[in-house]
């Protein structure tokens, strides 16, 4: 090969991998949540309040985060995300916002909501796509003067372009991002931006979250509590929960001198009990350096990863939302008649990933979704999930989820609750992991795993329960409310009827008919509430059958 | 609910009547008092509580009953009902007033307090409440002062007092050819039975037939009374002919067309209705007979030519009638089994074909004199 002749297919080459990135991003718009024109704008507005959010709690902020979207003209649209963040350098910008794939939150065993999406700098690329437009960005970190500026993704280098950067004479901190896009629709829908703000105000009470709809309607959903939730731990990878493609890959950046103290230092659980028995199933020496590890003994250990009993993996790194935190949050954003809210204790799935179910129902008020009047002018709400996993919304691929499959599995008809479609019901779940098993790239449905489903029903089992009580006694007296009113209609009637004929007071008749019908529905009362009692308890003993059909299940997969 | 012998029943007076509504409602008032959810029980009527009493040959009602309670919610607002009718009926006694079945329902309909609910939507509310007290305190509706709508004629030589009227005294044979038109009220205390000229009672089912015996001035020549029923007869004119049967001595002769409609006017007149089986005593008579049209008269009379086809509703009706226990002698089964085989029925007016004056001077005279019958 002449010298002439590699410079050329190193030319080949690099022109192949400066095309890549964006060709790659266009091919893999659908993957990463792009198409779809009402989905396209709410994945922008997840992707910047993700980070706004982010930002702030590693900074310690409160959030304040305002979101403008403003119709330029047919599918075309700006978009303004603003908060009080941290802000960013002159020399960060870039990295946040004009570089592909230049996250860190790759391989960190802790739980971070901004797992799923292109990231902020895939907005920028898609604005720069549709548009031809740079992404305008003015921020302040509190030190010196605020800059402005205009970002372009290079994308045969895949780096930022910085154009017009001025240095501002007013006091700014925080971030704020403008941008374009074209081929978008904003529409009022249950997975439009308004629904994923709503929802994300919901999971973050500690955030203020405003929206301007292009109509300049201004919605603000309150911060109902100050506090800023404490930070995910980052964790050890559990030696159950590791593939070989990851364990080549952490094997690749260890400071650890040999195969035994990486396996020690880098996973959890592991001792030198394991390491022991490691070793004598393993073809090759575990003094071996780990930067040196081949493929096949990285499946080999893998393969004793999956035999040795390991005791859980720590859970303590997750951070749920909790209790307090939901009620308070629906109790503001919603207004339900009725509020039942469960953290359930963290556990395990697949043996080597920490995860936890919160589940909220609330029932009545501005539970449930849509206003729509039926004929006779009455709103008819439906039964609405919200799912989130790390605390982010999910929108799409409703049915595939792990937590719809979960609620509709549960036959609500026990818990008291007659039409469950149509009653005026939000079920609130989020799921707490290091990692979320999303059933596609598109990360927006949640596996239904043996460990999570379990979880799922026995969460929303003891909610439905206590929301069942509430809604059937509701119902109970509502029907005793409308029985009281037809026995009573009748009284006036009877009771002077009754003094005509036998001149006994009309007064003290239709006070004694009074105490006569209250006395009959308190009885009834009695009597439904007791069978009710029997049903539940039927139910529970149903309960605990499920449980043993499912540890049947996880012993016959394993 | 109060039971008694027919004797006593008949001669209830409106205070007597008065009282037992009187008892009933304090029977109600004192559950009341004592916390005891309030019932109204009155005799349960249809089919299924209905017999055929063989030794006084009339619809009787069983012993059933039916209670309406106010604590039940499909009963509630009956109950209200049949309290605020009770009431108004008494009221009526106690005034001396009489009212049709559509005027009491006009009087009690209102709507319910602040709702949008009227006391009474439908006549057919009100008139199921006044059988409902009829059946519970025993007594016929014109003893409460009610009425339906009359519907009837009576002719010939009998002469009636309106006690109610000033006393009016008069002739059924001098009120020209119409007659008088039965009222719907007949009892004793309001209309007299003074005296009766004439040897029976023929009752008749077509107003037609009523004019064309009248102008044949058949009453006179057969010393007959003459009632027309129009059709079933009225509650009014089934207690006219029980009273002219029974305070007269006078025997009953009908004369209905040859078909399941007719007949059955016939077997209403003689052991009572479905409906009113618990009144048969004030209204039934058993000892009425059969006059015609009969399928032998087809025949004797040389009438094929004027016979119609059985309907479809009229061959089922038959078949009923074969069935019923009061239709099980030997007469009528040929007749209806006659009637089932040749599908064919005769009006009473189809006598015409023979000429317009063959009724008076020879059908109904030969077939009386014969005493040719159905029982």
């Amino acid at each position: 090969m002449s010298l002439q002749e590699v410079s050329q297919a190193e030319e080949i080459a690099k022109e192949f991998k400066e095309h890549s990135v964006a060709e790659f991003f266009k091919k893999n718009m659908q993957m990463l949540g792009l198409t779809g024109k009402i989905k396209a704008l709410t994945t922008i507005v997840h992707e910047y309040v993700t980070n706004s959010l982010d930002a702030c709690e590693e900074a310690k902020i409160t959030p304040d985060i305002e979101v403008q979207i403003k119709e330029l003209g047919p599918e075309y649209y700006e978009v303004t995300v603003k908060d009080n963040g941290p802000g960013l350098t002159k020399e960060t910008v870039g990295k946040a916002l004009g570089q592909l794939l230049a996250g860190t939150k790759f391989h960190r065993m802790m739980q971070m909501r901004g797992q799923q999406g292109i990231g902020a700098a895939g907005c920028t690329m898609l604005s720069q796509i549709t548009t031809g437009k740079a992404t305008q960005v003015i921020t302040g970190t509190g030190h010196g003067q605020p800059i402005s500026l205009d970002l372009t993704i290079d994308p045969k280098k895949n780096q930022a372009k910085i154009a017009n950067l001025v240095e501002l004479k007013t006091t700014f901190k925080g971030t704020l991002i403008k941008a374009k896009f074209k081929g978008m629709k904003y529409v009022n829908s249950e997975q439009a931006p308004l629904e994923y703000l709503r929802r994300t105000a919901i999971a973050n009470p500690h955030a203020q979250i405003t929206l301007i709809e292009p109509t300049k309607q201004k919605i603000v959903f309150k911060r109902t509590l100050k506090d800023i939730p404490k930070q995910p731990l980052e964790m050890r990878p559990h030696p159950k929960g590791v593939n070989v493609d990851e364990l080549s890959t952490l094997a690749k950046y260890t400071n650890a001198k040999q195969v035994s103290s990486f396996l020690k230092n880098e996973f959890d659980r592991v001792g030198d009990k394991a390491i022991a028995e490691i070793q004598k199933n393993v073809s090759f020496d575990l003094k071996k350096d780990p930067k040196k590890i081949e493929w096949d003994e990285a499946e080999e250990i893998v393969k004793q990863f999956r035999k040795i009993n390991f005791i859980s993996p720590r859970t303590d790194g997750l951070r749920p939302i909790g209790e307090e935190r939901i009620r308070k949050s629906l109790t503001s954003i919603v207004q339900p008649e009725f509020l039942s809210v469960l953290t359930r204790k963290a556990t395990v799935y697949r043996g080597g990933f920490p995860f936890q179910i919160e589940v909220a129902i609330a029932y009545g008020g501005n539970a449930g979704k849509g206003n729509v009047k039926n004929e006779d002018g009455v709103i008819e709400k439906k039964m609405e999930i919200m799912r989130f996993a790390n605390r982010a919304p999910l929108l799409f691929d409703t049915g595939g989820c792990a937590i719809t499959k979960a609620v509709q599995s549960i036959d609500w008809k026990r818990y008291g609750v007659k039409d469950f479609e149509r009653a005026p019901i939000t079920i609130f779940v989020n799921l707490i992991s290091v990692h979320i098993p999303y059933t596609s790239a598109g990360k927006q449905a949640i596996n239904d795993e043996v460990e999570i489903m379990e979880e799922l029903r026995l969460a929303l089992m003891n909610s439905g329960r206590k929301a069942g009580q509430f809604i059937s006694g509701k119902r109970r007296e509502q029907e005793r409310k409308m029985k009281k009113e037809l026995f009573y209609k009748f009284i006036p009637e009877i009771a002077s009827a009754l003094e005509g004929i036998t001149t006994t007071s009309k007064i003290k008749l239709e006070k004694e008919l009074e105490h006569l019908v209250l006395e009959k529905l308190k009885l009834e009362d009695a009597e439904e509430q007791a069978e009710l009692e029997k049903e539940l308890k039927s139910a529970s003993a149903k309960k605990e059958k499920i449980k043993e059909i499912l540890v049947e299940k996880k012993e016959t997969k394993k | 609910m109060v039971k008694e012998k027919k004797t006593s029943k008949e001669k209830e007076t409106p205070k007597q009547i008065a009282k037992k509504l009187e008892d009933m409602s304090n029977r109600i008032v004192n559950q009341i008092h004592k916390n005891i959810d309030p019932v109204f029980t009155t005799q349960q009527r249809g089919r299924s509580n209905v017999e055929f009493d063989k030794n006084s040959k009339v619809l009787t009602l069983g012993d059933k009953t039916t209670s309406r309670n106010f604590l039940n919610i499909g009963h509630a607002k009956k109950f209200m009902q049949t309290m605020m009718v009770t009431e108004k009926t008494h009221n009526y006694l106690k005034e001396n007033k009489t009212a049709s079945i559509r005027e009491i329902y006009y009087e009690l309909k209102h709507t319910l307090g602040k709702t949008k609910e009227n006391t009474f939507e439908e006549q057919t509310e009100s008139d199921s409440c006044i059988v409902d007290l009829e059946h519970s305190v025993n007594t016929i509706r014109e003893k409460l002062n009610l009425h339906a709508n009359p519907k009837g004629t009576l002719y010939g030589d009998i002469t009636l007092v309106d006690k109610k009227h000033n006393n009016d005294q008069f002739n059924a044979n001098k009120l020209g050819r119409g007659g008088w038109s039965i009222m719907s009220r007949l009892e004793p205390e309001e209309i007299e039975i003074k005296q009766v000229k004439a040897d029976y009672l023929l009752v008749i089912e077509t107003e037609a037939m009523y004019e064309r015996l009248v102008e044949e001035g058949f009453a006179k020549k057969n010393k007959a009374i003459l009632i027309s029923t129009g059709g079933q007869a009225a509650r009014g004119t089934r207690r006219l002919i029980h009273r002219i049967h029974t305070e007269q001595k006078l025997p009953v002769y009908v004369f209905t067309d040859g078909d399941p409609y007719g007949w059955y006017i016939y077997s209403v007149i003689k052991q009572g209705s479905m409906a009113l089986a618990a009144h048969s005593n004030f209204l039934a008579v058993p000892e009425a007979k059969y006059i015609g049209m009969t399928l032998e008269d087809v025949e004797t009379f040389g009438l094929e030519n004027v016979t119609e086809r059985m309907k479809d509703g009229d061959i089922k009706r038959a078949k009923e009638m074969l069935e019923y226990p009061w239709f099980q002698n030997e007469g009528w089964k040929n007749e209806l089994k006659l009637a089932l085989q040749k599908k064919i029925r005769i009006e009473q007016q189809a006598l015409a074909n023979k000429s317009l004056s063959f009724v008076a001077d020879e059908y109904l005279p030969k077939k009386i004199k014969k005493k040719d019958f159905l029982p």
